[in-house]
């Protein structure tokens, strides 16, 4: 058996109210990936800055290597051999990437070509000179891994690196987190996939409401027996007796390769098209993009991050005119767009304010000039109520709201507002299976009343598992997928093809 | 637009300005609790208060200790600066409440402007320019009745503050310049103007002394308490704040503002709020109002205009919007607090014997306290970081 | 207590009478002309500068040799002289403390126009036995709430010091009748406010006298603040003063547009020198300094160059580069002011200081009297007695309420 790197013990840590650790314990061993699971708001990220010395436990004990430890600072846990990889970026985005991997600590004689080396054998591949702000999200998670790792850690943090990257990126990481652990690295990985976790980890640790509910050998555990642990009996219950979130329970599972059909459930889509883009350009990002959507359908765009896909969201979602082309757009568009926390929500703002947000034009909610707090706060209160938001009332802010519960308020809004046309932008990024299962759940439903939904999405298997029709979108230019070339692999190869030459 | 969007964020209700930097990318905090909802929701109400009694405390602690350096009795000066504020309803009514008119309307515009996450540094400019206006309109009018007068007096001020908005304004929205040089620039201007105006086409007939001849009797504003020198300007400043709570909290513009003032993104993605409209009506709306104080001091105080007319209202309004967490009808209570504190510092110079120069000390001592706690209270609410 | 002659000390302002060694007061600085004594009366320092002091001189009103109508005064120690009789302005505080008041607008530190005021309050404290007070303030509306917080505390006679406060004292005397206002160059009379006009002009004539004679490249320069009617006054009777020794005498003159701009003043004087000035005035307030410094440059580089003092005695300030100063003795002239307010002498008519109470002066520097010659300081001492005989007229811009010329 090898030997605890790190142990945490009876963490607990207090938001105000909240009680966001409630005697949660980890234990990462020299040479294993340890998953931790659970659903939003369970905890995962909290315990991990404890870890990453980010945040200083309220109780609970923390040992590096057998010793207890105090970790006031980052800078503590970088003594200890402790690197954590965000899930928010820490990027200087004026800085070229090498420059931000300098800023890390790595500062030192021949970095470059030790940062060479690293990109080598991890293919983490990142371009070394370019400004940050200039790169795409998945750059940005490379760069953050590069970052920690050129630590050279003992015990390496990964808070929901897969993101953002591409099916063989995720598979490039993955090889490379094991490469780590074989050297005798502890790799603690953050997922919300379970598939992904089980695929790659030697144990798993799942929290649910601050708590270590369950900590067990991978191939020891039925998903079954994650599922149950991360939402809670009852809540799995009612997943599997299907009273409520119907596929929530088939989508926690790994879902199989092929797409299921989805009219077969569904009415067929109308014929009327409702949007319409003519040869748009925007940017230099977006290039000669001809696409019709149609009401009823679900019409899925993959592609890489950085390939395009924020541009053709703005385009399609009425925020900005392309500079190229026509684009003819209905008058009811929902956008859920990619940041949700600066670009969906005033983070200051309340619940019914940011649903006034995409509201206050609407005739029933005001008068003249003037707003109808009580309708806005009703229809808050509807959508609170609706989308399972776990906030004490329409007054909570939203930037209180954990990641999770964001989105569902900003996927909760734009549906309401989504009359002829939703944009998704990797709408069920972040959120815990149940959750994403949810959203899901919801982009079929809106389709199924009319409306035409366009998701763009790096994550493959959401656009297979929802969409009518498969477009690819790569350097800028969209591809629409045949029914023979849908599947991981085909659409896969379609882009990568697109990425970087 | 991520990048240069931090800059120009203020906070909501109980928020004093943030002075988050642009770069800095610090978007998410870092380390929310991911437990859902943070509390305190009863406490937020109040924080805003907390601050600014915490900002009084220290303010006042600091002064004391000054005052002892100074060889001072801190006793004997804070007991003259109360009387001096409140100890009679004459200077209550005719000294501290008269002061706090020019900081409530210039704090007004200035909170009202941060509420956009316009930096509007320029209320001073924009209250010459008023003022300049309201004498100007003030003296060719003469002939006019009283009831037709005062509103051009203060319809001239309003529109000439708006006016010395409008370059910023432009140079913000069309050009992307800061409006934080532009406003300070146009403050210049404005100050100048004036001493022109009363060196020149504008001076007193005698054309001897650097002031306007008074204004028409017809051009002045009423007293409000017969007997003091409270004029209507205080009840007209008192309405604007209440018509600027309402419009912030109630109608579609007030929430675009804020909207695009707290999140210029959101706003345009999730909002589709054309910021750059709500920007400019914004930033003349402040103008308007700033230009309005210097009006108001014109038609109900001085009567003339005069080249040292105002002692830096328009940079002390930016300390009472601070203070008052650039809440409308909180900018009242620290304009008058403000004002207080300045009929106290005349009074513990004619009193307690206490130097003039400590009046600006006390004043910056308390933007500094107010700084010092809004940082702590973010910190805190962020959980530690 | 009625004029001078209970007064414990010799006083300057003694009858007009040239020759008598002022010793003023607890302040002497010493700055005495030992060669010409009878002449060149103590500098006690103490006098500060005076934007808006002016000398009123109606030379057809008063023929030379004459005394002008506001110096005949029926005491012949009544040094400052008033036309009316003012009853509500009397002494009505039956335990014989008087309260008096001090306005300024700027810092009593200033080692000038205010410190002056502030150490004529001090005087009037300790010689008078008053209670006293000093408030700064900035703007119009202060100025009316400290006339407002003054009257209501009590106080009787309040030192406006500076023009700036007219309109407000007059509104104030309006609305506390039992309040006297002395407005330090002020324009405007009531009943109860009178101005305070000092007649700065004359010490500037004499300096301009000392100017023509010492420049030796024939150009002399001065450096002013805001281009008010006293400032400009007194430039306008340095100006006739050089003339008067050199006709030819090139006169440069720049208004920096700010009493205390301290770079602009530079910049002005620097542009001054290199036009050839060699003798350089100002009219100005912490930006003085600024003058001296650049004269004291320009010697630095080999030039023979001076500065003059204004306002107040500054030879001590720049002893190295100051030929002398026209000064005025703010202290005594509020002193004695609150001497005559305690007689009912005060309202209803301005008040003049001049150089026949010797509030007005031109003084050499001790330290450059090697360098002046002899003529010069006879001359001017000559001059000087014309002055205060009134029989040598000193040009000025009349400001004053009812003065030819003004409305």
């Amino acid at each position: 058996m090898k030997s605890p790197l790190a142990r945490l013990d009876g963490i607990e840590r207090r938001f105000g109210s909240v009680q966001a650790l409630d005697g949660a314990g980890l234990e990462i061993r020299a040479g294993e990936v340890h998953g931790v699971l659970g659903a939003n708001g369970a905890g995962k990220s909290t315990l991990l800055n404890v870890l990453g010395g980010m945040l200083q436990p309220d109780s609970g004990s923390i040992e590096i290597g057998g010793a207890p430890v105090r970790l006031a600072s980052p800078r503590d846990a970088w003594a200890h051999g402790i690197a954590l990889v965000h899930q928010h970026f820490t990027l200087v985005p004026r800085l070229a990437a090498l420059e931000n991997l300098a800023l890390g600590g790595g500062r030192r004689p021949g970095l470059r070509s030790e940062v060479e080396r690293l990109t080598e054998r991890t293919g983490l591949g990142v371009p070394l000179d370019a400004p940050v702000e200039e790169l795409g999200v998945g750059d940005r998670q490379r760069i953050e891994i590069l970052k920690a790792l050129l630590r050279r850690p003992r015990v390496l943090v990964l808070d929901e690196p897969t993101a953002v990257l591409t099916p063989d990126e995720i598979e490039g990481l993955f090889d490379l987190l094991r490469e780590l652990a074989s050297e005798g690295v502890g790799v603690v990985l953050v997922a919300h996939k379970l598939d992904e976790v089980l695929g790659v980890a030697d144990r798993v640790t799942v929290l649910r409401e601050g708590r270590t509910v369950l900590t067990a050998p991978a191939a020891e555990v039925e998903p079954d027996r994650l599922v149950r642990a991360m939402v809670g009996e009852e809540r799995a219950d009612a997943i599997a007796l299907g009273i409520s979130d119907g596929d929530a329970y088939d989508a926690v599972l790994p879902r199989p390769a092929a797409p299921r059909s989805p009219r077969e459930t569904r009415t067929e889509p109308r014929d009327e098209v409702v949007a319409r883009l003519r040869g748009v350009g925007h940017a230099g990002r977006l290039h000669d993009v001809d696409l019709e959507l149609r009401r009823g359908e679900i019409v899925g765009v993959a592609g890489v991050e950085g390939n395009g896909q924020r541009e053709l969201a703005l385009v399609l979602s009425g925020r900005v005119e392309p500079e190229v082309g026509s684009a003819e757009l209905p008058a009811g568009i929902g956008y859920v767009p990619q940041d949700r926390s600066t670009e969906g929500l005033v983070a200051p703002f309340d619940l019914a304010e940011n649903v006034a947000l995409a509201l206050h034009r609407a005739p029933d909610f005001g008068r003249g000039p003037w707003l109808d707090w009580n309708a806005l706060r009703e229809r808050a209160e509807a959508i609170r109520g609706r989308f399972e938001i776990a906030a004490p009332s329409t007054r909570s802010r939203a930037g209180e709201l954990s990641g999770g519960n964001q989105q569902r308020l900003v996927v909760g809004r734009e549906i309401t507002v989504a009359r002829d046309l939703l944009v998704a932008e990797n709408p069920s990024r972040g959120l815990d299976v149940a959750a994403a299962a949810f959203v899901h759940d919801e982009l079929r439903r809106l389709a199924a009343e009319g409306v035409a939904v366009a998701l763009v999405s790096t994550d493959l298997d959401e656009v297979l598992g929802l969409s009518d029709r498969v477009t690819v979108l790569a350097r800028g230019r969209l591809h629409e997928v045949g029914p023979d070339e849908r599947s991981r692999e085909g659409v896969g190869a379609r882009m990568l093809g697109g990425r970087r030459g | 637009m991520r990048g240069c969007s931090g800059g120009a964020v203020a906070d909501r209700g109980d928020g004093v300005a943030d002075s988050r930097g642009g770069g800095s990318d610090s978007r998410d905090g870092g380390s929310k609790p991911e437990g859902g909802v943070a509390g305190g929701l009863r406490v937020r109400r109040f924080e805003s208060v907390l601050i600014a009694l915490g900002a009084l405390v220290l303010t006042a602690a600091a002064g004391a200790i000054l005052l002892a350096l100074g060889g001072h009795h801190p006793g004997e000066a804070a007991a003259a600066m109360v009387r001096g504020a409140f100890g009679s309803r004459a200077t209550f009514l005719s000294i501290t409440l008269v002061r706090s008119i020019p900081l409530i309307l210039a704090g007004l515009a200035v909170a009202l402007a941060f509420r956009a996450g316009v930096w509007n540094i320029g209320a001073e400019g924009q209250l010459y320019a008023g003022a300049a206006a309201a004498a100007w309109i003030g003296l060719t009018g003469a002939a006019l009745p009283a009831l037709v007068l005062v509103p051009a007096v203060l319809l001239g001020s309003l529109a000439a503050g708006a006016i010395w908005a409008i370059v910023p304004a432009f140079m913000r929205v069309r050009l992307g310049v800061g409006e934080v040089i532009t406003t300070i620039l146009m403050n210049f201007v404005g100050i100048h103007l004036a001493a022109w105006l009363v060196h020149g086409p504008l001076q007193e007939s005698r054309g001897v002394f650097p002031q306007t001849d008074p204004i028409a009797e017809a051009a002045r504003l009423p007293r409000l308490v017969p007997g003091s020198r409270l004029h209507l300007g205080f009840a007209l400043a008192l309405v604007v704040a209440a018509g600027l709570a309402v419009v912030l909290r109630r109608s579609r513009f007030g929430f675009r503002l804020r909207a695009v003032g707290e999140s210029p993104e959101a706003a345009l993605i999730a909002g589709r709020i054309d910021a750059g409209r709500v920007l400019v009506v914004c930033f003349l709306l402040s103008g308007a109002i700033a230009g309005l104080a210097g009006g108001v001091e014109i038609s109900g105080l001085t009567f003339a205009l005069y080249e040292d007319l105002s002692p830096g209202w328009g940079y002390t309004a930016i300390a009472v919007a601070l203070l008052a967490g650039l809440d409308p009808l909180g900018v009242v209570v620290a304009g008058i607090l403000f004002g207080a504190l300045q009929a106290g510092a005349g009074a513990m110079q004619r009193d307690a014997g206490v130097p003039a120069a400590w009046v600006g000390v006390v004043e910056a001592l308390v933007i500094l306290a107010v700084l010092a706690l809004d940082r702590l209270r973010r910190v805190r609410r962020r959980g530690g970081v | 207590m009625a004029g001078g002659g209970e007064r414990s000390r010799p006083t300057a302002f003694g009858g007009g009478v040239p020759g008598v060694p002022g010793n003023r007061g607890p302040n002497i600085r010493g700055a005495v002309n030992h060669r010409q004594p009878e002449v060149y009366s103590l500098g006690d320092g103490l006098a500060a500068r005076v934007r808006y002091a002016v000398a009123r001189r109606a030379v057809t009103d008063n023929p030379p040799g004459k005394a002008p109508p506001m110096l005949r005064t029926p005491r012949p120690l009544l040094l400052l002289a008033t036309g009316l009789f003012l009853a509500c302005g009397a002494p009505t505080d039956d335990e014989g403390s008087i309260r008096v008041a001090l306005l300024t607008s700027g810092p009593v530190s200033d080692a000038g126009w205010y410190a002056g005021a502030y150490e004529g309050l001090q005087r009037i404290e300790q010689e008078l036995g008053a209670t006293v007070s000093h408030q700064q303030t900035a703007t119009p509306a202060e100025f009316d709430e400290a006339f407002l917080a003054y009257a209501s505390a009590g106080y009787d006679l309040v030192f406006a010091h500076g023009n700036e406060y007219q309109d407000a004292a007059i509104r104030a005397g309006e609305q506390f009748p039992e309040l006297t206002i002395v407005v330090s160059g002020g324009g405007r009379i009531a009943e109860n406010v009178a101005p305070l006009i000092f007649r700065l002009e004359e010490g500037s004539y004499l300096a301009g006298m000392a100017a023509a004679a010492m420049t030796r490249s024939g150009i002399i320069g001065m450096v002013g603040g805001v281009a008010i009617p006293p400032a400009r006054g007194t430039f306008r009777a340095f100006e006739a003063g050089a003339r008067s020794v050199r006709p030819d005498v090139e006169v440069l003159e720049v208004f920096t547009g700010d009493w205390n701009d301290v770079a602009a003043a530079k910049e002005a004087a620097v542009a001054q020198l290199s036009r050839g000035a060699d003798v350089l005035i100002h009219n100005l307030d912490a930006a003085s300094f600024a003058v001296f410094q650049a004269v004291r440059e320009a010697r630095a580089e080999g030039r023979t160059v001076w500065a003059l003092g204004m306002n107040s005695n500054q030879n001590d300030v720049a002893p190295d580069v100051i030929l002398g100063s026209a000064v005025i003795r703010i202290a005594d002239a509020f002193v004695e002011t609150a001497r005559m307010w305690q007689n009912g002498e005060v309202g209803g008519a301005a008040i003049y200081a001049s150089t026949r109470q010797e509030v007005i002066d031109f003084v050499f520097n001790p330290a450059a009297l090697d360098e002046v010659p002899p003529e010069l300081v006879e001359r001017v001492a000559e001059a000087r007695v014309l002055i205060r005989e009134g029989s040598l007229d000193v040009p000025r811009v009349p400001f004053i309420e009812g003065e030819a010329g003004v409305q």
